[in-house]
């Protein structure tokens, strides 16, 4: 039994040596973005001497990203034109005008909406593809795996055209709508749905359910952390869009990856504000996966089923 | 639905809209998105070509007072401080002929991205857009651009320009930009450094007097860079400057010429001398070689003066320039690198159009807005008849009070023309690919440039000359 | 209940609990055919599909047999009710070329060099990044170990980060002088030339991929480990299974479906590569030794205006990708499906 537990704290001793040096290995480039965007341009460039620790500019950086004529990265306070007078009280009733959004909120508010929206229509074709035959199915299967290949940079033009087209010019459905039906998405769905038991799906069935019950009363549910991870797959997906959106959006809605690349001049990089930028960007992402992996416990399927 | 709000979408209604549409899980309204059957929105496309340039005017209204109609708004694309110059002469324009010009700021290479996908997919292109030299040849080449020599003819402005910024901008079917600035060549050295170890540039002819009076620059200093990553732009400046042309007047491959041969024997003999540095070009330890005067000089555009102000400031007054050396005695000493045009593209309605031409003949073909970008922003301009202005004998603080203007303008009106074609960037490619085997001995000068045109050659089906 | 440690070769009587687990879990009860109902569940995503992806995937097609020699102006459709009309004018002025544009690819060299960077990569970074991610789903899903949650964030958290940034920090870190070397010189190690030699300015790029990707990976298979029924381990457990066996024949088979998403979806991604080589090696750098086929697609398509060209590299490109995710989904064992 000593034996045993011996080899137990080893593992686990293993275990954590494995995972420290894993994040640590990550740490260190995101921790130096962090310390970029702490630093003058000249002292985090300097070749000779690299600093590894924190300075003071960072709000002098902020400042210098929100001066900038040509990329908004965070919103502002809009222009409140129109109000009702209550007497005491001015209550502005255009709030959309209230702020003006920025990269950042245009960024979290289209990635946001593709998610919820992409979410519903990727488990409902994976759940079609694991747990339905039909005709063609393998087929159709692959064909859509092979858009997963098409590189975007020479989809763009006939993209545009179509856009351009339907009028959906500088408008957030562009960049959302094309890729609702996220290929990456349905393929994960197919995979992960595939563990769903059949007989689970046949009782339910015996009980009186309706095809769509089963796939949003069993499927679903069953699937809390798979579609967490669909979750983050599909956020990131469309938070790091940044050809189509370059290409189709105006100035005033350009997302992160977009406003960034504006930062890179023709002879000049601001890489100071490009570290503040990237840092500031990172934060969201960071709320969001600590939020999400909460989801990530075993699903009913794993513990409860039973012959 | 759908095409109102591109056109409407500029302003915050539009966001609205958006917002509002997701209230209705945007599934159901997109069916309608397909059909174009939208009576409702009927004036909003019409038959003529309004409907292909959405993005370049918001506002084809026309004002049709007096003379051929304007559109009212125009949107004009730009970089970094070419946009911001262009700003300075919006207002005196608008002042003066009206009209509304927003000049529209984008990143250098998110801007060619974004404009050559509207041009390629004919529609959302702005009223007009920057457009480098080295990039008008393939750009006219694809027939997205607007011809204006009609224009061009009417303004009578065509020879106020510099003679050599045409070539690219010309193709049998007409002329498709303005000459906006051009990059004379100038070699910008540390002065401090130099004078250190006597090394006077003004005693200093060609290259190989240069690369002499190097020699006595200590081991770890060196002269000048010849970074193995941008072979291509020390040719190509060298090659302009004695007359060589890439590709003959019928597009034959033409960079093994005796003349290129002789600019890779030189590239060949600094790299042997000992006197250049290899930093890769425009990397951070490029710059602080400069502020730290391990590289002495940079031979480069007149642009170059503003962006080292900008990186080095604490350099300043201990600069200088003069004009490059020669490839050989009594040799042309001038040349040129960058430079930037105004286009119009194709799909642009004829009232948006000719409100972006009457911009652009203001703004480029006018001596006072020329000059006041070059006072403000250091853009060398393109237009030969500012040549004379005073404005260039002002002395430079950073380069120690040299008025290096003059020096510029006496400079440009020398500058060979030279024949970007739309297979420059094969060139670039070849000549960095072969010049590099050159250096490090795999190669002789004569076999590096006989194997480069033959590179060329072969990709792009053209004959060696 | 004595436990036989010695490997190499399966306990018989794991795998056979292990099998009769697995069926009795119903894994290998067939699908009932269901005729309609699963074009239903997929008609939402075949609508979006055919208004938005169709037109310019056929068009890309299309484009493959032409060349491209400008713009066009030429007008397509006219309609005009009365009420409304609307003109759909030709985007392209084009030639037929027929098959000319695939021969061409024969005698690319640069696209073959563009090819072998990319096999290159993937055949270094995929493996590397998928073994990386799944032992630290494994790692992360042991109930041991304390603020997983954290762990989880941290590992997952690259990529999130911008592009510019983190090659740009890539960049610092792999200069002759920058961090990396700094480590490996004060270790008494040789410097490694990482962005100027060809062969480790590749292994540069592998590394920053995998920096960006093991995390997003390690999410997806975390996400299948959930799924996996917790009897089959009981099994395991009762026949007194050592962690790496109860690793090699639960987690890895009952993963499968989840791993091979990730190996496919990997391969795929390396093929697309873009910006990373851009960025940190200047495009290509040096000497076309980073070139990637995107990379080169991207070139031929918005440098070159070699539009014709570039679709049918495009194609070639599905076509190669498609041949592997084949082979990877039949090895992968996905033909039960």
């Amino acid at each position: 039994m000593r034996e045993e537990t011996r080899r137990e704290a080893v593992w686990q001793f293993l275990t954590y040596g494995f995972i420290l040096l894993g994040a640590v290995t990550t740490l260190v480039p995101l921790y130096w973005i962090f310390v970029a965007s702490t630093l003058e341009e000249s002292e985090f460039l300097s070749s000779t001497d690299p600093r590894l620790i924190p300075g003071d500019s960072f709000l002098g950086n902020f400042e210098a990203l929100r001066a900038r004529e040509n990329v908004q990265f965070v919103g502002r306070v809009g222009e409140m034109t129109q109000y009702v007078d209550l007497g005491p009280v001015y209550f502005a009733y255009d709030f959309w005008n209230l702020w003006n959004m920025g990269a950042i909120e245009s960024s979290i508010f289209v990635a946001g909406v593709y998610t919820i929206l992409s979410l519903l229509l990727c488990s409902m074709a994976g759940f079609a593809f694991a747990k339905y035959d039909f005709r063609f199915k393998q087929p159709i299967f692959y064909a859509i795996l092979a858009t997963l290949i098409l590189p975007i940079q020479l989809l763009v033009i006939p993209l545009f055209l179509l856009m351009s087209q339907i009028g959906l010019t500088n408008s957030y459905w562009a960049i959302i709508l094309p890729w609702l039906a996220n290929p990456l998405g349905i393929f994960l769905m197919r995979q992960n749905m595939r563990s769903i038991p059949d007989a689970l799906l046949e009782s339910a069935r015996m009980d009186g359910a309706t095809e769509f019950q089963l796939y949003y009363k069993i499927a679903l549910p069953t699937m809390k952390s798979s579609l967490a991870a669909l979750s983050i797959i599909l956020f990131l997906f469309q938070w790091n869009l940044f050809l189509f959106p370059l290409v189709i959006l105006d100035q005033g809605k350009y997302t992160i990856p977009v406003a960034i690349n504006q930062l890179v001049g023709a002879q000049r990089v601001y890489y100071d504000q490009i570290m503040v930028a990237a840092t500031l960007s990172i934060i969201p992402i960071f709320i969001l996966f600590l939020f999400l992996q909460k989801q990530f416990v075993s699903g009913i399927l794993a513990g409860s089923v039973k012959e | 639905m759908k095409i109102v709000m591109a056109n409407n979408d500029r302003s915050p209604v539009g966001r609205r809209r958006v917002l509002k549409g997701v209230g209705l899980a945007g599934l159901a309204g997109l069916a309608g998105c397909a059909g174009t059957g939208d009576p409702g929105s009927s004036t909003q496309t019409t038959a003529s070509d309004d409907s292909m340039d959405s993005g370049g005017s918001t506002d084809t209204e026309t004002t049709a007072a007096s003379g051929p109609a304007m559109a009212d708004s125009i949107e004009v694309w730009g970089w970094d401080v070419a946009a911001k110059s262009l700003d300075l002469v919006d207002e005196p324009y608008e002042d003066a002929n009206g009209g509304d010009v927003s000049i529209n700021q984008i990143g250098r290479a998110d801007l060619k991205d974004k404009f050559k996908s509207t041009v390629l997919s004919g529609s959302g292109a702005p009223a007009a857009s920057m457009m480098e030299s080295v990039d008008a040849a393939s750009w006219v080449n694809t027939g997205g651009l607007r011809d204006i020599s009609a224009w061009l003819e009417e303004s009578g402005i065509k020879g106020e320009f510099v003679e050599g910024k045409w070539g690219p901008l010309e193709s049998d079917a007409g002329t498709f930009a303005l000459p906006w600035d051009i990059g004379p060549v100038g070699t910008f050295y540390r002065r401090d450094v130099l004078d250190e170890y006597d090394i006077d540039v003004d005693s200093v002819e060609t290259w190989d007097q240069y690369i002499e009076e190097g020699q006595k620059l200590p081991d770890d200093q060196y002269l000048l860079n010849l970074p193995s990553n941008d072979y291509d732009g020390l040719w190509r400046m060298m090659y302009r400057q004695i007359g060589g042309q890439p590709f003959t007047s019928n597009g034959d491959v033409n960079i093994h010429s005796d003349k290129s041969l002789q600019v890779a024997r030189i590239l060949n003999r600094i790299r042997d001398s000992g006197v250049a540095n290899d930093v890769a070009s425009w990397s951070s330890s490029w710059f602080t070689a400069f502020g730290e005067g391990t590289t002495a000089s940079l031979t480069a555009g007149a642009w170059m003066e503003g962006t080292l102000k900008a990186e080095l400031g604490d350099t300043s007054g201990s600069w200088g320039v003069f004009k490059p050396p020669a490839v050989e005695s009594g040799g042309s000493r001038a040349t040129n690198w960058g430079g930037s045009n105004i286009t119009i593209p194709a799909q642009i309605s004829e009232e948006t159009a000719r409100r972006a031409w009457d911009y652009m003949a203001f703004a480029l073909g006018r001596p006072e807005n020329q000059l006041t970008m070059y006072r403000e922003f250091g853009i060398f301009p393109a237009l030969e008849t500012t040549y004379d202005s005073e404005a260039y004998d002002e002395p430079h603080e950073f380069l120690d009070g040299q008025p290096a203007g003059r020096l510029f303008a006496d400079i440009a009106p020398e500058i060979n023309p030279y024949r970007y074609t739309v297979d420059t960037p094969e060139v670039t490619k070849a000549i960095n690919t072969h010049f590099r085997d050159m250096m490090a001995g795999d190669k002789t000068p004569k076999e590096a440039v006989d194997a480069a045109a033959q590179q060329v050659a072969d990709r792009t089906d053209r004959d060696l000359a | 209940m004595a436990t036989r440690d010695s490997l190499p070769g399966p306990d018989p009587s794991v795998r056979d609990r292990l099998r009769f687990a697995r069926q009795s879990v119903g894994e290998l009860v067939p699908t009932p055919g269901e005729g309609i109902v699963g074009y239903v569940f997929l008609l939402p995503a075949f609508v979006l599909f055919g208004v938005f992806l169709a037109f310019p995937i056929i068009y890309t097609f299309y484009l493959s047999f032409f060349r491209f020699n400008g713009v066009g102006n030429d007008t397509l459709l006219w309609i005009d009710t009365g009420f409304f009309s609307y003109r759909l004018t030709s985007i392209a002025d084009l030639e037929f070329v027929g098959l000319a544009n695939y021969t061409t690819m024969f005698s690319d060299s640069l696209f073959h060099q563009a090819l072998f960077n990319t096999t290159f990569i993937l055949v270094v970074q995929v493996p590397l990044m998928v073994a990386l991610a799944l032992l630290f789903a494994v790692a992360l899903d042991a109930s041991f170990v304390r603020l997983r949650g954290v762990f989880r964030t941290v590992l997952a958290l690259p990529v999130s980060a911008n592009l510019v940034a983190y090659s740009t920090v890539f960049l610092l870190m792999m200069q002759d002088a920058g961090l990396v070397n700094y480590i490996l010189t004060s270790l008494g190690l040789p410097a490694i030339p990482w962005l100027t030699s060809s062969f480790w300015s590749r292994i540069t790029i592998v590394g920053a991929v995998t920096w960006r990707w093991t995390g997003y990976n390690m999410i997806i298979l975390l996400a299948g480990l959930q799924n996996i029924p917790q009897q089959l381990y009981e099994a395991a457990e009762i026949d007194g299974a050592t962690r790496i066996q109860k690793f090699r024949y639960v987690t890895v088979p009952q993963l499968r479906p989840v791993l091979l998403f990730v190996f496919v979806t990997s391969t795929i991604g390396t093929f697309k590569l873009f910006s990373e080589p851009v960025i940190i090696n200047g495009g290509g750098a040096p000497l076309d030794s980073t070139i990637t086929i995107v990379q080169y697609i991207y070139q031929a398509a918005f440098i070159d205006f070699r539009l014709g060209y570039a679709s049918a590299l495009t194609y070639v490109l599905i076509a190669i990708v498609s041949v592997l995710s084949a082979i990877q989904l039949n090895v992968g064992g996905d033909s039960d499906a």
